[in-house]
C-alpha cells in the first residue's frame, strides 16, 4: 500500500470516530482491514437510532468521485456537525449494516486507488 | 435523448458557448476580432489586464468561447459528467478568458499537471478540478514570454517550461493548501496559486524584472456587458423553471448549505435548483454593481461570471450576501474606494468566504468580508499579479485568520444517539 493511501485511511478512521463521539457513542470499535485492492472500516456499536443510520447511509452511499477526492482529501478528519461525512461518502465505495442481537456492525470498504 | 435533455445534462455550458461565439460575430466584424485576437495572444494578461481594451468585445468574446470549447471538448473526451465543481470551474474559466486567459497561456499548465498524472500513476481525469482552476497562474506564461524585454527564442521556451512546472507542482501543493484554511476558501487553487505566484514576483523582481505591466479597463461597453450577463442568468433561470415549473421550492435546503468545500450542489440537491440558484447570483451581482453605479468591463464581467459558476459550488443569497455587505462597509469606512477595478472586483469575488458567513451566520459573515477587502490590495502587492485569482489568494488569509478562533469558542453540542 502507498503512502498516500495510508495518509487516506487514516485520515478516514479519524473522520469515523470523530463522526460516533460526536453522535455521543462512548462505547464503540472501529476496526481495519486492509488487503492490497481494499480497506475495510468496521464499526461495532450499540444499536443506533434508525435516522442516525438513514443519515449515515446516505451520506456514504454517493457515488465515488475521484477528482473531489484528489482535491479535497485533506479535508477529511476535520469536520464539524454541518459538514460532516460529506467527503467521506466520496471515497468509500460500498456501506453494509447488519443488525446482531446487541451491537450493530457497519461496515465501509474503499477501493484502495493508490497502489504501490 | 432529445436536445434539451442533453443540454440539461450538461448544464447549458454549450448554449452558453454559442450564444457568447454568436455575440462576439454580432459586436465586431471577423476582421477586427482576428486582429484583436491576436492583440489579447500576445498581451502580457497580469492583473489587471482587460481583454475588452485589448482586443475589442467581438475578441474577447471570441476568446471566452474558444476557451470554453476547448473545456468542453476536453471533459466530453474524459467522459465527465457537468457536477457542481466542473461547473464552477468551466464558468470561471470563461469569466477569466476576459482577463487573462487565452487558449496560448492556459495549455502549458494543463501539460504540467498531465504530466504529474503520469508520474503518480492516476488518471488525468482525477485532477480535473485543479485543471480547471490552475489556469488562474496563466499570465505567468505570457508574461515570461511578451512582458519582459526578452527575446521571443529565450521567452517563450522559459514561459511554457514554467507554465508546464507550475502545472506540475500545483496538484499536491493545493491539497495541501486547503488545510489553511479548512475548505472555507471556495478559491483554494486561487490561494495555492497565489503563493506560487509571490514566489515567482520575488525571482524576477531580484533580477530586476519590471512587473508593472496592467492597464487601464475600457467600460466602452458597460450596457452590452449587463445585457449579456442578464441575457445568460435569464437563460439559467428560465431553463430551471423548464425542468421543475416548482423549483423554488426546492431552494430552501440548498440555502441552508454551508457552502463549506467540496460541496457539489448539482449531486446534492439537482440541476433545477441548482441553475435556478446560478440565476439568482447572477442577478444578485448586477444588482449590486448597477445600485452602486459601477460600470461592467472585462474584469467586472469575469467576477459576474465566477460568482454564476460557483452557485453550483458553494455560493448562495444566504451566505453570500453578508459577505458582500461586509466588503461593502469596507469600502465605505476605510480609505479605499470603489474608484479602482480591483475593489470593485472584490465585492464579487469577497463571495470566497461565503462559508464563514454560510457555518458562522450573518454577523462573522459581515466580518469576514470586511477582513477580505482590506487585505485584498495588499494581497496583490505580495503576489505580482501573476495569479488572477488574487481574491482566493486573500480569501485564504482571511479564513486562515478567522476560523481556528471561531472553532476554539463555538460549542459543540453532541446528540445522542443510541436507540
Amino acid at each position: 500500500m502507498s503512502k498516500q493511501e495510508i495518509k487516506i485511511i487514516t485520515k478516514i478512521i479519524r473522520e469515523l470516530s470523530l463522526f460516533l463521539i460526536m453522535h455521543g457513542f462512548k462505547d464503540f470499535s472501529l476496526s481495519t482491514k486492509n488487503t492490497k485492492d481494499t480497506t475495510a472500516f468496521i464499526i461495532e456499536i450499540d444499536h443506533p437510532k434508525e435516522s442516525f443510520l438513514d443519515h449515515m447511509i446516505d451520506k456514504i452511499s454517493r457515488e465515488r468521485e475521484m477528482e473531489i477526492e484528489t482535491y479535497g482529501w485533506e479535508l477529511i478528519g476535520d469536520i464539524d456537525d454541518k459538514t460532516e461525512l460529506e467527503i467521506l461518502g466520496l471515497l468509500i465505495d460500498t456501506i453494509d449494516v447488519k443488525k446482531k442481537a446487541d451491537k450493530t456492525l457497519i461496515t465501509l470498504v474503499r477501493n484502495n486507488r493508490y497502489l504501490d | 435523448m432529445d436536445f434539451f435533455t442533453k443540454l440539461k445534462k450538461r448544464m447549458l455550458i454549450p448554449l452558453i458557448f454559442v450564444v457568447l461565439f454568436a455575440l462576439a460575430f454580432v459586436f465586431d466584424t471577423p476582421t477586427n476580432i482576428y486582429h484583436g485576437y491576436i492583440n489579447i495572444l500576445k498581451s502580457p494578461s497580469v492583473l489587471i489586464s482587460d481583454y475588452i481594451r485589448i482586443g475589442g468585445l467581438g475578441a474577447t468574446l471570441f476568446n471566452v468561447a474558444t476557451i470554453i470549447l476547448f473545456n468542453i471538448i476536453m471533459l466530453r473526451r474524459l467522459g465527465f459528467k457537468m457536477t457542481g465543481p466542473i461547473f464552477a470551474g468551466v464558468l470561471t474559466i470563461a469569466g477569466f478568458s476576459f482577463f487573462g486567459k487565452n487558449i496560448f497561456n492556459t495549455l502549458p499548465i494543463y501539460l504540467g499537471i498531465y504530466l504529474y498524472a503520469k508520474t503518480q500513476k492516476l488518471e488525468f481525469k482525477s485532477f480535473m478540478i485543479v485543471v480547471l482552476f490552475s489556469t488562474g497562474i496563466s499570465p505567468i506564461v505570457s508574461f515570461l514570454i511578451f512582458g519582459t524585454t526578452w527575446p521571443l527564442y529565450i521567452g517563450i521556451p522559459i514561459g511554457i517550461l514554467v507554465g508546464i512546472f507550475t502545472g506540475f507542482i500545483l496538484p499536491a501543493f493545493s491539497a495541501h493548501t486547503i488545510r489553511f484554511h479548512k475548505g472555507y476558501n471556495l478559491y483554494n487553487i486561487g490561494f495555492a496559486l497565489g503563493v506560487i505566484s509571490m514566489l515567482y514576483a520575488v525571482i524576477l523582481h531580484s533580477f530586476n524584472v519590471n512587473l508593472e505591466v496592467g492597464g487601464p479597463t475600457s467600460e466602452v461597453y458597460h450596457t452590452e456587458l449587463v445585457i449579456i450577463s442578464l441575457l445568460l442568468s435569464t437563460i439559467f433561470l428560465i431553463s430551471s423553471f423548464i425542468i421543475d415549473k416548482k423549483v423554488y421550492r426546492s431552494y430552501p435546503p440548498l440555502l441552508k448549505s454551508t457552502g463549506r468545500l467540496v460541496s457539489d450542489f448539482v449531486r446534492d440537491y439537482g440541476r433545477a435548483v441548482t441553475m435556478f440558484n446560478v440565476a439568482i447570483m447572477g442577478y444578485i451581482s448586477i444588482a449590486l454593481l448597477l445600485l452602486l453605479d459601477l460600470k461592467l468591463n472585462g474584469p467586472v464581467m469575469g467576477g459576474i461570471l465566477t460568482v454564476m459558476g460557483f452557485g453550483a459550488f458553494g455560493k448562495h443569497p444566504k451566505n453570500a450576501l453578508p459577505v458582500m455587505l461586509g466588503a461593502l462597509i469596507g469600502v465605505t469606512v476605510t480609505n479605499y474606494t470603489l474608484d479602482s477595478v480591483g475593489m470593485v472586483i472584490a465585492l464579487l469575488f469577497v463571495t470566497a468566504v461565503s462559508p464563514i458567513a454560510g457555518r458562522y451566520g450573518v454577523i462573522i459573515g459581515m466580518i469576514a468580508g470586511f477582513i477580505h477587502i482590506i487585505i485584498t490590495p495588499l494581497a496583490y502587492t505580495f503576489q505580482g499579479g501573476f495569479d488572477l485569482y488574487n481574491n482566493g489568494f486573500a480569501a485564504g488569509f482571511v479564513a486562515a485568520i478567522m476560523i481556528p478562533f471561531l472553532e476554539a469558542i463555538k460549542k459543540q453540542d453532541l446528540e445522542e444517539e443510541k436507540a
